[in-house]
Order: C-alpha cells, then structure tokens, then sequence
C-alpha cells in the first residue's frame, strides 16, 4: 500500500481536523485504503482474456488531459489586466459549471454510498471521522480535478499579474470546492431529510437534473453581468449578483488587485469568503445527521413498481426478435431501479435538457425574436443527443455486476440482439421523451416549418445512437463495476462523439440550404438508419465479437 | 456440550441487555418489544424465519441501525450515548461478505485491526498467523477478489476475531466453508466461550445451532417465542430436533404440500418439452 504524497499534505494540516473533532489516524488510514482500492482495477466476469494487464495499479491520479487541454484555453480569460470582476467571474463560473457537473454526476454516489458503513461503521470509528474520510476522498479528486482544468490559467497568472493575484485565485479555487462540495451535501441533506423511502430514490435523481440545469443557467448569467457597449464593458451593480457564486469569486480582485471599491463589490467579496465558511461549519455540525438519513436509503420499500407493461408494449413493437425483446426489457427495467446507473446519467439528462435552449435564448437576449424564428437555430436541438453519450457508456456498469454471471448461464445465440436490445430500451426510454418534449418547445418557438427538420434531427439521432454505440468498447449491458480510473479510457472516444454529433449538426445545415433538401436528408436518414441498425448488429460470423465469456472460459 | 446452563437465577453483570426493543422501518415493524439479557460465556443460538428481524437486533447492537425505541446496554453502557469504544470489545461477521476486495487480505486484516485500535505491526503479524492457520498463507498477498466463498468467509471470521474480542456477533458464520473448517471453527467458538467470550450466533441451519448454542432464542415476528437451553425448547415443545421445533413455534407444518405443487409447477410449460 503505497504512501500517497496527498496524505503527506494532509498530515501537515492535521491540525485541523483534530480541531474539526476527528481522529486524524483513523481518518489517514482509511483514506489511504480507499486512495488504494481506487488505483486498483476489479476484474470483472469477462475480464477472462480481455484485459492482460489485469494487476495493474495506477494511481487515482493519473492527469485528465482533456481538463487540461480545456485549461489551456482559460488563460484567454486570466489575460487581460483590467476589468478582472468581468473576467473572474466568467472563469469562476465555467471552472464551478464544469466541477459542480462532474461532482452531482461522478461523486454522487460516493456521498450517498452505504455499503461502507457495515464495514467502517460496525468498527469503532466515531462518525464524524468516518464522514470527513468520506468528504476529504471526494474533496481530494474534486481538487486534483480543478488543479488540472485551472492549472495553466493559475501558472499564467503569477507572471502575469504576480504573486497576489496567484495567491487569490489559489485559495479561491479551494475555497469553491469546498463550497461546491458542501452546497451539495447540503441539498441532498436537504432532501433526505424531507422524503422517505422510495420516493427520495427518485426524488434525489430530479434535484441532480434540477442542479445541473441550475449551474448552466446561471453559468449563462454571468454572461449577462455586463452591458456590452462600444466604448467596452461596464459592470452595473444588480441585486441578482449576489446570488451568482462565481460573482462572488470575482469580487476580490477587483477589489484587491484592480484596486476598485465599492459597497457593492465588498460584500460580493466578502460573501466569497464567508459564505463557504459558514456553509462548512453548518456542514461539519449536521453531518451526524447526514448519516443517520443515509440510511432512508437502504431500506427497501415494499414497492409494487409497475408490472413492466408499457416496456412489454414497447418490446413489442420495436423488437422482432425474441432476445432482443427480452433485453429490451431486461435494460429498461435495469435502468429503471440500478441506483449508480440513474445517478451518473441523470444530470446530463438535465444538461441535455436545458442546453439547446441556452444557445437559443442567448440569441434571443442578443437579437429579435422574428429574426430568430426565421433562422437556423433549431439545428441546436441536436445538443439533446449529449445524453445517449453518457447513456451508453454508463450502461456497462452496475453495483450488481457480479450478476452477469447470468450471460454466461443462459443460452444466449450470440451477443448482437442483446445490444440491440439494450440501445433500443435506452433510445426509448431516454432520448426519445427528451427528444420529444424539447422539439414540442421548438416547434412552439420556431413555427411548423420546422416539422420536417425534426423528423430529420431524430432520425438523425437514432443514427448517432449506434454511431455512439460503436464507439465505444464493446461490454454486456450492467456487468462491469465502475471505476473512476477507467472511466478515462472514454474520454477518447467521447470526444470523437462530440465530432460526430457536430458533423450530423453540419450536414442537416447544408441540405437546408438547398430547396426542399431537407426531404432528401429525411430519404437518406431514413436509408442510413435502416442499414445501420441491421448492419451493426449482424450476427457474430467472425468470432470476433462473441460472447467474451466464450473466451473467459471461466 | 451445554456450555454451563446458568440462563436463569444469574447474579453475575450481562454483558447485554436489552428492554423494551422495538423498531420500525418506514412501513413495518420489524421488532416488538425485545427483552434479552446475555451473560459471559454463553453461546445464543439466534434463529428465527427471514425477516423475523433477527440482523436489525444485531445492526442495532452494532449502531448500523437506528431510530429503534428501547434500551440497548452493551458491558452496562447505553450504545445511544454516542461513544463507540464499546465496540473495540465486539467482533462481527456480517451476512454478506461485505469487505473491500480489491485489497489483498494483508492489507485489508492489518486495516480492520488498525480500526481496532491495533498496532499495524501487531494486527499483519497475528493477521499472517491466522491464515496460515487456515490454511491460508499462500494467498495472504492475493487479492481478496480472486478469493473463493469459502475463502472470503474465513477472512471475514479472521477479521472479526483478530482483536481479542468479547463478543462475537456472527451471522451464518459457517458459509460457505467446507467441513473439515467447520469443524475447526466450531471448536474455535467453543473454546472461545469457554474463555468467558460471549457469542452471538444466528443461522438457518439448525443442526449446528443445536449443537453449538447453549442458549437458543427463536424469534418470529419480531417478537421472542422461546428462550432457553436445547433441552428445555424439547420439553416445551415434546419434538425432537430443533429444525421440527423450529416449524412447530412458527406454525410452519405444509412443507410436504408446498413441495409437491413447487415441483408440479417446474414441470409446467417448460421450453424443452
């Protein structure tokens, strides 16, 4: 078990925790566990010959270059000398968008986790260490997380603006997490406090959507701070800035390093500072009672959830085949009631959700509603296909993978109509409502001409979904365990995805552009999804493809 | 085998005691109204059909579960009062081999000792000695993952033992094992209550709660509908195991009828016919 240079820092500032009431040994040593566990893959039931590096050990560290590369892009916004409210506060809130997702979708269940607590917890560990090991593990990604996407910007700025500007942003950056970080644990708090049962389940997966489209919307309106007018930008005082955080970030240094004063201004700094300290101190106080309301969570309501009628209906309909059929409710059901699965894939639903209207309204603030009824804009609408992206991926995990077990027992023909199966549950029970309710808005917005775009933008949509499929390794629906080191692996692909779905975007611009090309389009979607659907899913002949177990031979 | 049949007339300090025990969850109740109290050296069997609420009384013991009404005390003290060092003198093996496997079982032992209040050298040396002794010292530094049932279950037992604890609280501590380790784990207990350690069994399988324990308590719906040594459930009772006293307290006795329709109900419809 490795000494990881992380826990060395902690053991600097030990101090504070034993202030904070813990038991700062207990407390290192089981962060040092997890620390470890994370930087260590579980073979799943294929991993049989799959993976040949099976004892790897990588740290939980490993640089994100994605958030890196993104980072690079944030010294455009530390550049400039003057104006720093303006600048700040934009980067403050793309760094808090950017973490505050990451944290509602990836370290959710972290903070709502219970299998560790018939382990820790039937020890002799006070429950206050127990919960700041817990927050302190998510605290520490969370950091290293910000440290890569803020890293460049950060390192720009001391020889930029010099060592007081450096230190600011510095201590602002912890002082975000943690306020990111509490604000959260607070609402879910919040929540568990409020509901029981299986309705907190669900209620829990609507707060992650209504957070996510929280952070984007007022990502948005720090963009709306400023009056942009031809001599530059003016910063008017407003009542609303006090309720935008990354306002708040941006308040000091135009306070101490523009050299700016101001009532208004000193309280938005002030708040930067006082705001997550109180919100800690509040945390610290009620996370017995976070704990004692985690365990809502385990208990299993005797709920008589539906009997599965409409994905009978629906299998039906979609499925020839009866495999597929069964898969095609087998992941419905899955993604109905697999906790980790709605808990990742919720937010981006909420993303995908609230995206495509944030471009539009952004030229809506910016230009007249006639000039954008008649233009191009509804192309947007394809940013609701950022959802299967996170679907798809998602769907190979489960807290239960051990089940998969099950695929190597039944007598299973082959694995293609166990995928189809499985992407044509996630088409319909996710990005088709989502697809449907946002092109009824766009419809509203943009008029009947458009009708025949959206029919072209879901076919085109149901195109991407294999494409995504496709793009991704190979795994059985739900027989993986989630790892946040492997995740990484996907970034890759990931990103060509988001090409993808840009370049489908392009080509529905170009046929509008030619007179009645969009009926063209719609032929050609039409044709393209009918042979990529029977294509991508054609019996194994190869062998390639098999089963894994096959090879496993476990 | 009666390990000392001292359940009544006791002068001596239980080292648990509840009253008034009761607990729901959401929508039922799971405990009516437990009154136990458990003394050194005593082996419970504590059995009862699923969901009599037989692990909630353990869990509340432990303080996984809470919100209960009663009083708990463990060696005298209230475990509502906050303190958890009570729990350095308790061991526990949980149903589910809940334990992190993707640690080798030298750094899972040598962390649940630390959590003990162990030496980190103390905890890995007697870690080491124990496996070995379960004939486990080939795969001390594999990961607990690749370990069998069987396997896991000894590192769970291990694990719940390594600080010298007086009292166990195991539930179906035997699963899994193959029978040569059954023995040597039941000679184990024995030996341990023996010593004055307090155990704490519950299990399904009545043959080995019969032999074991020497004190049984049956629960049924949340409520205790016998307590008492193996001989006096049988003259409670006129059966002659524990298994036909079992059915007979929880008013279970069509087993015959349910088997014959479940078997009737395979041959239905089957796909190869």
């Amino acid at each position: 078990m490795r000494d990881f240079f992380v826990l060395k820092l902690l053991d600097r500032m030990q101090w504070i925790f034993k202030a904070l009431g813990a038991d700062y040994a207990v407390l290192r040593r089981i962060l040092q566990v997890k620390l470890t566990m994370d930087g260590r893959r579980t073979p799943t039931i294929f991993s049989g010959t799959q993976e040949p590096k099976l004892n790897m050990e990588g740290s939980p560290f490993r640089v994100q270059w994605l958030y890196l590369l993104l980072g690079l892009m944030l010294i455009a916004l530390v550049a400039p000398a003057d104006n720093y409210i303006l600048t700040m506060s934009l980067m403050f809130s793309i760094v808090m968008f950017m973490i505050t997702t990451t944290l509602i979708s990836d370290f959710s269940t972290v903070m709502l986790d219970l299998r560790d607590k018939n382990i820790l917890f039937s020890k002799p560990v006070d429950r206050r260490t127990l919960n700041m090991a817990k927050s302190i593990h998510i605290l520490i990604y969370l950091l290293t997380l910000t440290l890569t996407f803020t890293g460049p910007s950060l390192l720009f700025s001391l020889f930029r603006h010099g060592a007081l500007f450096f230190f600011l942003y510095a201590a602002e950056i912890i002082l975000m997490d943690g306020f990111i970080l509490v604000f959260t644990a607070l609402v879910y708090l919040l929540i568990l406090r409020f509901f029981d049962g299986e309705k907190l389940k669900d209620i829990i997966n609507y707060v992650q959507i209504i957070l996510s489209v929280g952070v984007t919307v007022g990502a948005q309106l720090v963009s709306r701070l400023f009056n942009i007018t031809e001599f530059g930008l003016n910063f008017t005082p407003a009542w609303w800035h006090f309720a935008l955080p990354p306002v708040w970030f941006g308040a000091p240094f135009e306070l101490l390093v523009g050299g700016a004063e101001g009532r208004h201004l000193t309280i938005l700094a002030v708040l930067a500072l006082a705001a997550p300290v109180v919100l800690f101190a509040a945390y610290i106080r009620l996370m017995p009672l976070f704990e004692r309301s985690l365990q809502k969570l385990a208990e299993q309501g005797a709920s008589g959830q539906g009997t599965g009628r409409i994905a009978r209906r629906l299998s039906e309909i979609t499925c020839r085949n009866k495999v597929e059929a069964m898969f095609f409710r087998f992941t419905w059901s899955m993604m109905k009631h697999e906790r980790e699965f709605k808990l990742r894939v919720y937010p981006t639903v909420g993303l995908s959700l609230v995206l495509p209207f944030i471009f539009i309204f952004n030229q809506v603030w910016s230009g007249d509603m006639a000039a954008i009824r008649g233009s191009r804009s509804f192309l947007f609408i394809y940013y609701s296909a950022l959802l299967m992206m996170t679907a798809v991926q998602m769907l190979r995990y489960s807290t239960s993978y051990k089940g998969a077990w099950i695929y190597k027992v039944i007598p299973l023909p082959g694995t293609a109509m166990v995928y189809r199966g499985m992407l044509k549950a996630v088409v319909l029970k996710l990005l088709v409502p989502l697809f449907t309710l946002e092109a009824a808005v766009f419809l509203g917005l943009f008029g009947s001409r458009i009708i025949a775009d959206m029919a072209a933008v879901l076919l085109a949509l149901l195109l991407y979904s294999v494409l995504c499929f496709l793009l991704f390794p190979r795994a059985l629906p739900f027989s993986e365990k989630y790892e946040a080191a492997r995740r990484k692996e996907f970034t890759g692909s990931a990103f060509v995805q988001l090409f993808v779905l840009a370049g489908l975007a392009g080509i529905h611009y170009v046929f509008t552009l030619i007179p009645a090309g969009i009926y063209i389009y719609l032929v050609i979607l039409a044709a393209a999804n009918t042979w990529i659907w029977h294509r991508a899913f054609l019996p194994e002949d190869s062998g390639s493809s098999r089963l894994p177990t096959l090879r496993a031979g476990g | 085998m009666p390990k000392g049949e001292r359940v009544v007339g006791n002068t001596e300090e239980p080292v648990i005691s509840i009253e008034g025990l009761w607990m729901n969850y959401s929508d039922r109740m799971v405990l009516r109204g437990i009154d136990l109290e458990v003394y050194r050296g005593q082996i419970i069997g504590y059995i009862g059909p699923n969901g009599a609420g037989k692990s909630t009384t353990v869990k509340i013991m432990l303080g996984l579960v809470e919100g209960y009404s009663g009083s708990v005390r463990i060696f005298g003290r209230d475990i509502s009062d906050g303190d958890t060092a009570y729990k350095r003198r308790i061991g526990y093996v949980p149903e589910v081999a809940e334990l992190y496997d993707s640690l080798s079982a030298r750094e899972y032992l040598t962390f649940i000792g630390e959590l003990y209040g162990m030496k980190k050298a103390d905890a890995e040396l007697k870690a080491e000695k124990l496996m070995g002794l379960l004939n486990l010292n080939k795969a001390y530094d594999m990961r607990i993952a690749s370990y069998s049932k069987g396997m896991k279950q000894k590192v769970l037992l291990i694990a719940s033992m390594l600080h010298d604890p007086d009292i166990l609280f195991l539930d179906e501590p035997l699963s899994g094992l193959d029978a040569n380790s059954v023995m040597v784990v039941k000679e184990i207990f024995a030996t341990l209550a023996a010593r004055g350690k307090t155990i704490f069994y519950s299990s399904h399988i009545m043959d080995v709660v019969e032999k074991i324990s020497s004190r049984i308590i049956l629960l049924d719906g949340g409520d205790i509908v016998a307590d008492g040594t193996f001989a006096q459930l049988r003259e409670q009772s006129r059966e002659g195991s524990l298994e036909e006293i079992f059915n007979q307290l929880t008013g279970f006795d069509k087993y015959r009828d349910i088997a014959s329709e479940f078997v009737a109900v395979i041959g239905e419809g089957a796909p190869h016919a």
